[in-house]
């Protein structure tokens, strides 16, 4: 009997040390991402390029020893949920660390909630500008806020096209809504007058009245705000109007993807659109990251992804710089992050109202035969850019 | 000079518009005159025609026109199937709610939107066709003209089918016998019993004409729209607001609700605002319940008898 209480409580022990010993190795992440409802898609492939990054950081050796584990908790693009799950991380599973989320909204949710926790939070996507301008002192964002996003643009119609005036068409939604406001903002500040400045209703059938309107107006410059579907079937329509401008140029989003160009066809050819990434752009790793991911997926990752894909490595270095992984030492790990990453250089600044704010170079492609091209900046681009564009009667 | 190719453009387009929405129109008006009942489907039904659509065009490079000929008698054996077996039974049923029909269509729409993204995803889609930015412009023709004016190829096409649909459907309806059983029923059902006709067997035709219609304006939309499982509730609600001002139930009346709309949207989109748009379709939903409660229909009838 002796022996046997022996045995047992020997087996009990071995057991214990290589649960530890396991635990030892491995280092579980919580992800929060929408994974179903309407934001699924983004939330997708963001999973997907986690996971790539995922490989190839436990493929060299994880993080300190430690090989990273992924659990992706669906947050179905609610706030409410996003914040439970995060409250759940932090409080029960003690993780030193939160990133990810895909919608500004819950973002911004998770953010509340890391900066009260006072454990550090790392924005992927959400693109709203109020998520660092809050001072939170926990709050770091990866990707560039919406005010930012048509930097690249503007600093290409300022050098090449020196516009006068600018027609605005955009959805009358949070996104597209505040996508032109920035654009009012700026298209002022650098001298334009705004002719046109006109929303609609998602799910519209019939441009044509709007884009009549525009005609008439004779703007240099045609911005639109726009998802994939609303912005195929305006430049299908620009087309069939023959509304010829010095430029047709998209704010990033529905214009910036693949299926833009297999939905509006030859009506996409030398539009621009103002985006944040590109597949063929000249970040150390961004072509490698983009093949892989075609190879598994078939497709090339969105800006999405991207941002995903880094935001891993940026964890990776920061948990690997952090003296401890104390709250406050990690924090003090992403105040002198300085690295170059698939997306684009990272350091988390204060300045301009934002803090712990990624500030980077906005990129502007254009659809050249059939194909995205990254053509500014200059140092990025992947083809020179075309312009002036070619009038649509002259088009054949 | 502008200012009339902008008002000729708008015109133009809003009657196109219109016309691909009288059809919509049409249908679910037809469907409410025999049955007394708001199709609250109707868009959804739509929506599995374009799904059908899109499939053969991706799968079979079937176009989009000639899947007309295709959508439109599935829909319609399947418009059998659901009168026989879901609204028969349902309207037989002695119940606390009158309106037991208009729960069940609406039922029905959850579940095919809902059918829709678990099958195809929510994924947003669309029919490439080669001629999609097509048009025929007025200066290629007339060199000289002091204005521009642009007709889409695949909105005139939409157009023109719709117009040849909506007058089959008239000499379906005026002509035939069934067409005329529709109409008698239409007018009055206990009548119609007398005179000898089956109620039950007119039904189930007419809800299958119906959805013939929104199938072929399904067709007809996805070249010059696109595709999601929760589209129906927007069609959905301009067949609803063309039944209205038509005058419940008359297909006259449709046909001209749906061009008024049409027009009215277009011209509120060039004048006040494009997202200004849904609001004027439903102010003037609610300016003809106030002002006209009998529809365009009461109008014609108005005139008839004074004659």
């Amino acid at each position: 009997m002796k022996r046997l209480s022996i045995f047992v409580t020997l087996i009990f022990i071995v057991s214990l040390f290589s649960v530890s010993a396991y635990a030892q190795e491995v280092l579980k992440l919580g992800i929060p991402l929408p994974l179903t409802g309407t934001n699924a898609k983004f939330g997708e492939i963001e999973k997907k390029s986690y996971e790539i990054a995922k490989e190839e950081i436990n493929a060299r050796g994880g993080i300190k020893g430690k090989k990273i584990v992924l659990e992706f908790e669906d947050s179905q693009g609610k706030p409410e949920v996003a914040r439970s799950i995060v409250e759940r991380l932090i409080d029960v599973k003690k993780q030193p660390v939160v990133f990810g989320e895909y919608s500004s909204s819950c973002s911004k949710a998770v953010a509340a909630v890391a900066e009260e926790r006072k454990i550090p939070y790392l924005v992927v996507t959400g693109a709203t500008d109020d998520i660092t301008q809050q001072k939170y002192k926990y709050v770091f964002r990866l990707n560039p806020t919406n005010a930012y996003y048509a930097k690249g643009l503007m600093s290409f119609l300022d050098t090449v096209v020196k516009p006068k005036t600018i027609a605005i068409l955009y959805e009358s939604s949070d996104f597209g809504t505040s996508g032109a406001e920035d654009m009012v903002h700026q298209a002022k500040k650098a001298g334009m007058q705004v002719l046109v400045k006109e929303q609609y209703e998602k799910g519209a059938v019939d441009f044509r009245p709007i884009l009549s309107k525009v005609k008439a107006a004779k703007p240099d410059v045609i911005y639109m705000v726009s998802y994939v579907m609303d912005a195929a079937l305006l430049m299908r329509q620009i087309k069939e109007l023959r509304i010829d401008a010095k430029l047709y140029a998209g704010g990033a989003a529905g214009f910036a993807i693949p299926e833009f160009i297999q939905n509006a066809k030859e009506a996409s050819e030398l539009v621009m659109t103002a985006t944040l990434w590109s597949p063929q752009i000249a970040y150390p790793g961004a072509r490698e990251f983009a093949e892989k991911y075609k190879k598994l997926y078939k497709d090339y990752p969105s800006y999405h992804g991207a941002e995903a894909y880094s935001a891993l490595y940026v964890i990776k270095d920061v948990l690997t710089r952090a003296k401890s992984w104390k709250s406050e030492d990690i924090r003090a790990a992403f105040k002198s992050t300085k690295m170059m990453t698939a997306f684009g250089p990272v350091k988390f600044e204060d300045k301009e109202g934002y803090t712990n704010q990624n500030f980077m170079d906005t990129l502007v492609m254009q659809v050249i035969k059939g194909k995205h091209e990254t053509i500014w900046p200059l140092k990025y681009a992947s083809a020179k850019y075309v312009y002036p564009i070619t009038k649509w009667r002259e088009r054949r | 000079m502008e200012q009339y190719e902008l008002f000729l453009q708008t015109l133009i387009a809003g009657f196109m518009l219109g016309g691909l929405y009288a059809l919509i129109g049409l249908g679910m008006a037809l469907i409410m005159g025999v049955m007394r009942v708001i199709n609250l489907a109707h868009g959804d039904f739509m929506m599995i025609a374009m799904y059908i659509a899109y499939w053969l065009f991706t799968l079979f490079e079937i176009d989009p026109y000639v899947s007309v000929f295709i959508a439109a008698p599935a829909l319609f054996l399947f418009g059998l199937v659901i009168q026989k077996y879901l609204l028969t039974p349902v309207m037989k049923v002695e119940s606390i709610l009158p309106h037991n029909l208009v729960i069940l269509t609406v039922g029905l729409a959850m579940v095919f939107s809902n059918l829709a993204t678990v099958f195809f995803t929510g994924d947003y889609r669309s029919t490439p066709v080669s001629y999609a930015s097509n048009a025929w412009y007025l200066t290629d023709y007339w060199p000289e003209s002091p204005i521009e004016l642009s007709l889409s190829m695949p909105w005139t096409l939409s157009f023109v089918v719709a117009v040849i649909i909506t007058i089959a459907l008239w000499i379906f309806l005026t002509k035939t016998d069934t067409g005329k059983s529709i109409r008698a029923t239409a007018q009055d059902v206990d009548a119609a019993l007398l005179l000898g006709v089956n109620v039950n067997r007119v039904r189930m035709v007419t809800f299958g004409i119906g959805l013939v219609l929104v199938a072929a304006a399904g067709c007809l939309f996805i070249p010059i729209y696109y595709l999601y499982p929760a589209l129906g509730k927007q069609f959905t609600n301009v067949g609803f607001v063309i039944t209205v001002i038509g005058g419940m139930g008359s297909t006259n009346g449709a046909v001209i609700g749906g061009l008024i709309l049409g027009i009215f949207e277009s011209m509120t989109a060039t004048y006040i605002g494009m997202g200004w748009a849904p609001v004027g379709r439903f102010a003037i939903f609610v300016a003809a319940l106030i002002f006209l409660p009998g529809g365009i229909a009461s109008i014609i009838r108005r005139r008839r008898l004074g004659k």
